[in-house]
């Protein structure tokens, strides 16, 4: 047993030597110099679980904001991104929100993360009045934190939506085994899914659910196998969706395989490889648009990063993008007008198409793209504009 | 204060709650406990659950212990068949069990989680307020237990539990209490994050976190209750201060853990204590 | 049909587990440690296949060097992080192997890159072969033989040979068998190295059936790893096998059945504890002294 009164006594001075280390540790590293004007918050997620999206993200920002500067800037102004990482993490999104309001003076911030700190932080922003543009988190509440949080993506639901019409309308067939990644972006995308089964007239054949960490699917595709659909609707990630397309493939089911927007990453291909010719992807990036802003884009986030573009990459730079051009349009720094110039953004060139206008909830309208991988490349298929069928929840 | 700043002290106090509760039940009674962010968060879902149906915050609050406290009995009681290593694995199960449940209940909120929480009416310095005050209270218990003829009992049975028998320690008891103490404790954490957050997910709760907990244990010196206090300071406070290396974050964490095992098993306690010795006998 | 398949499929996973929790079970056995960091040895050996096999050209090359690596990590942690804390509750070195696990995985992250690597030659996994009405690509068959090979070598090694006998004495009683002239301290460093190269052999085998290696990939199967080892009976080989393939089986048939209520990890554990309650000693029964 420790003797209490000596080993209090120690701890006390261990205890106060290491906040006086901690407090010149936090002066030091807050005292930054000061530097560019306008100051954009960007939340991702750079080290942790979600870190591939979180690097490409922090990519895209960066070529945003030097394509911004490069043309002068806003308002005369440059640009500058405060980034912190937010691990995916609800505290850590707290934290790092309330230190851009608070100790970065951010005036507008965007996330690069995923729905949880999304969710998390947009409650921080709006209280402090901060327009704030969730560039890819799907969680149907951030846009419910109040009238200063957009979204720069499509909800699960319209995905969902938008992939029963694919397959029904343009594929022309009718059924279908259901693969569902057991996250809320794949459960919110496959209840829009089935939303519309009926409105579709598909029927399902078989619906089966995975965790986010399988990469052996033995089972599903087992039970797909016996299933014999028609044709197989999948959310998933590249690293869950490219073992989960090769093995169905390898245990030599030839139906088509329609996908959902977070295929959309060329690790899918290199893993995959030929296994993944074919596969449909409803929401990826329409990389064969004649847009030079697009162009340029790729070829430099291909340079930067050392791997091709992609969605997030795309909704991130969008993002960016998007409040500079909503500044642009205000004439001023007031965040008030700031967010008004956001509410009224009309037909704005987003990497992903045309975004044509932001409804009552602040979510974008905006027509689908459907990619197909032929040759080992992301190729455009089609558009899904259908935008009522596309349409978000008005509240 | 700043709100960063009161944010992360709400965190703080909520780890400090954490790894004392944590400790009781590991550091004082010796049973290894890998799956306390179960009850952590069954502490977070119990009252989260009851204030976005309506309950006041006490009432919520209270739900949170009440639910974890109950899983704790649970757990506690499949823990008194078995021995250490299959205690340790069996509380890892736990913690996937319970994340691994959550996550598909669609009347717990499934993989989106509960988010309406209302506010507690406090305010966020008031919140604040609350977890510290609540933290500090789980500390002077904590001191107070460990001193106690059931920090005693406690500790004969962490060491040695067929000597604890035979000096009429009825052991099945002591082990009982110490988890369900040290669960419901968390569970009170959990609610409180609850209302700080007011949001809330099944994957803040996994294994990982349960991992972090126990090494805020070992890091501060299994069994001493102010070492344990500050190791949850410290690793709560060093990630925000050093966010500049954040990206080696879990290099330096795993580096740490290693480091102090090899060479200072005794935690921060243990090295406060070899230091005192040094200066006593200098 | 399909039960036969999903049966198959058991079987790949079960084999797979074997191969990583043999190397657990005979850790245990011989120093009551819980050695976590195990699931960094079949990371490490799976990095090391890749990078081998792409730098050659031959995914042998790849397969052989991921053992033989594996096996040399594995005596490394046992020299400098097991050996000096063997003295202290057995609960230390477990924190210190979890520490290991995750610094090293940040390590793969930081060195490889977050995207994991992928084999740059690697037609095995879309190889199919009809096998009793059963389409299995090369990989899964090589897994099966691999892990079956491994376990009758093993078993006849510690039969048959002089150091495998002194290996199984020192496991069962250290001193007795030390005085017989066994040394301890070879025994564990064979004893490491068997059981990471197993490991290594694993993680090599498991990059090429995804095709893809990422530095997460240790933490999956760490603690199912775990699971098994309880459940079989911890020190018991025997017992391993069995909760290996039972928990495979287990997996296939309950992620179809169970699946909506309970994810795959929370079902192998749901297993794992209703074993241990039924039965505390694991289901070999073995005393763990």
């Amino acid at each position: 047993m420790l003797r209490h009164r000596s080993r209090c006594f120690a701890m006390r001075a261990q205890f106060q030597r290491w906040c006086a280390l901690a407090t010149v540790s936090a002066a030091m590293a807050l005292a930054a110099p000061a530097q560019a004007q306008i100051k954009i918050g960007f939340q991702a997620p750079l080290t942790g679980p979600a870190a591939t999206d979180g690097v490409s993200a922090r990519i895209a920002a960066e070529i945003a904001r030097d394509k911004i500067n490069a043309g002068g800037g806003v308002l005369d102004q440059k640009i500058e991104l405060v980034t912190y990482d937010d691990q995916a993490k609800t505290e850590e999104a707290v934290f790092t929100a309330n230190k851009l309001i608070g100790q970065d003076g951010v005036k507008f911030a965007v996330s690069g993360s995923y729905s949880a700190s999304g969710r998390a932080a947009a409650p921080i922003f709006q209280r402090a009045g901060v327009p704030f543009i969730s560039a890819y988190g799907v969680h149907p509440d951030i846009t419910r934190a109040g009238n200063y949080c957009f979204r720069g993506v499509h909800l699960g639901p319209p995905q969902g939506r938008a992939g029963a019409k694919f397959v029904s309308d343009n594929l022309k067939l009718k059924r279908v085994s259901i693969i569902t990644m057991d996250n809320d972006y794949g459960q919110a995308t496959f209840e829009g899914f089935k939303s519309v089964l009926d409105q579709f007239g598909i029927k399902v054949a078989g619906e089966y659910t995975y965790s986010l960490k399988d990469r052996q699917f033995g089972s599903i595709v087992a039970s797909v196998k016996r299933d014999d659909p028609e044709v197989i609707y999948i959310t998933g990630y590249f690293f869950t969706a490219a073992p989960l397309v090769s093995q169905l493939r390898s245990a030599g089911i030839r139906a088509p395989i329609v996908g959902s927007q977070a295929f959309d990453a060329e690790k899918l291909i290199q893993i995959a490889g030929p296994a993944v010719e074919g596969v449909y992807i409803v929401g990826g990036l329409n990389r064969d648009r004649d847009a030079p802003e697009l162009k340029q884009y790729l070829a430099e986030f291909q340079k930067r990063a050392g791997y091709a573009g992609e969605n997030v990459g795309a909704t991130v730079y969008s993002a960016v993008r998007l409040m500079a051009d909503a500044t642009s349009r205000a004439g001023t720094l007031d965040p008030a007008k700031v967010r008004d110039a956001l509410a009224a953004t009309h037909n704005f060139p987003h990497l992903a198409g045309e975004l044509v206008s932001f409804n009552a909830l602040r979510e974008i309208n905006m027509p689908m793209n459907v990619n197909v991988v032929k040759d080992g490349s992301f190729r455009h298929y089609a558009w899904i504009d259908d935008l009522k069928l596309l349409a978000p929840p008005t509240e | 204060m700043s709100a960063y700043a009161t944010s992360v002290l709400a965190i703080m106090g909520i780890n400090i709650m954490l790894a004392v509760s944590l400790n009781m039940i590991t550091g004082f009674c010796g049973q290894f406990s890998l799956g306390h962010a179960a009850f952590y968060g069954a502490g977070a879902y119990g009252a989260a659950f009851f204030a976005a149906a309506g309950a006041p915050l006490p009432l919520a609050l209270a739900a949170g212990i009440i639910v974890a406290g109950l899983l704790g009995l649970v757990v506690g009681f499949a823990a008194l068949r078995l021995r250490a290593d299959f205690l340790a694995v069996t509380t890892i199960g736990v913690s996937f069990l319970f994340v691994g449940f959550v996550r598909k209940q669609p009347w717990l909120g499934a993989e989106m989680g509960i988010s309406r929480i209302p506010a507690s009416g406090l305010g966020s310095e008031g919140n604040t307020l609350l977890i510290i005050a609540c933290a500090l209270v789980t500390v002077v218990a904590s001191l107070y237990v460990d001193r106690s003829w059931m920090g005693f009992a406690f500790r004969a049975v962490g060491d040695d539990e067929e000597t604890a028998r035979t000096i009429a320690i009825p052991v099945s008891r002591y082990k009982l209490v110490a988890f369900t103490l040290g669960t419901a404790i968390a569970g009170l954490a959990g609610g409180l994050y609850a209302y700080f957050t007011q949001f809330i997910v099944p994957d803040s709760f996994g294994f990982i976190l349960s991992v972090a907990l126990m090494a805020m244990v070992v890091i501060g010196g299994t069994g001493s209750t102010l070492g344990v206090v500050a190791a949850a300071i410290l690793l709560t406070l060093l990630p925000e201060i050093f966010r500049f290396i954040n990206e080696y974050r879990l290099l330096i964490f795993g580096g740490l853990l290693v480091l102090v095992m090899r060479f200072a098993p005794g935690g921060l306690a243990g090295l406060a204590q070899a230091l005192a010795l040094r200066l006593r006998k200098s | 049909m399909y039960y036969v398949d999903l049966a198959f499929n058991g079987l790949v996973f079960g084999c797979m587990y074997a191969l990583m929790a043999v190397g657990l079970t005979l850790v245990y056995g011989l120093l009551r440690i819980l050695h976590i960091a195990h699931a960094a040895v079949y990371a490490f050996g799976a990095y090391v296949a890749v990078i081998v096999a792409n730098a050659t050209g031959g995914i042998v090359f790849g397969v052989i060097a991921a053992m033989a690596a594996a096996a040399v990590l594995g005596i490394v942690i046992y020299r400098f992080l097991y050996e000096p804390l063997l003295s202290y509750p057995p609960y230390i070195p477990m924190i210190a192997s979890i520490g290991l696990l995750v610094f090293m995985e940040d390590g793969f992250r930081i060195a490889f890159g977050e995207q994991g690597l992928t084999f740059a030659r690697n037609p095995y996994p879309t190889q199919l072969h009809e096998f009793l009405g059963l389409t299995v690509n090369t990989v899964q068959i090589a897994i099966v033989i691999a892990a079956t090979v491994c376990l009758l070598l093993l078993a006849s090694f510690t039969t048959r040979t002089r150091i495998g006998i002194g290996w199984r004495a020192t496991v069962s009683d250290p001193r007795i068998a030390e005085s017989f002239g066994v040394d301890a301290i070879k025994v564990r460093h064979l004893n490491f190295a068997i059981g990471s190269a197993l490991a290594g052999l694993a993680g090599a085998l498991i990059g090429l059936l995804n095709n893809f290696v990422e530095p997460t990939m240790g933490f999956v199967v760490s603690y199912k790893a775990l699971a098994i080892i309880v459940v079989g009976g911890l020190g018991s080989l025997r017992g391993t096998l069995i909760a290996s393939l039972a928990l495979g089986l287990v997996e296939s048939y309950g992620t179809i059945f169970v699946g909506r209520f309970l994810d795959r990890d929370a079902i192998a554990f749901l297993f794992l504890i209703a074993v241990l309650i039924a039965r505390p000693r694991g289901l070999a029964g073995i005393k763990a002294a």
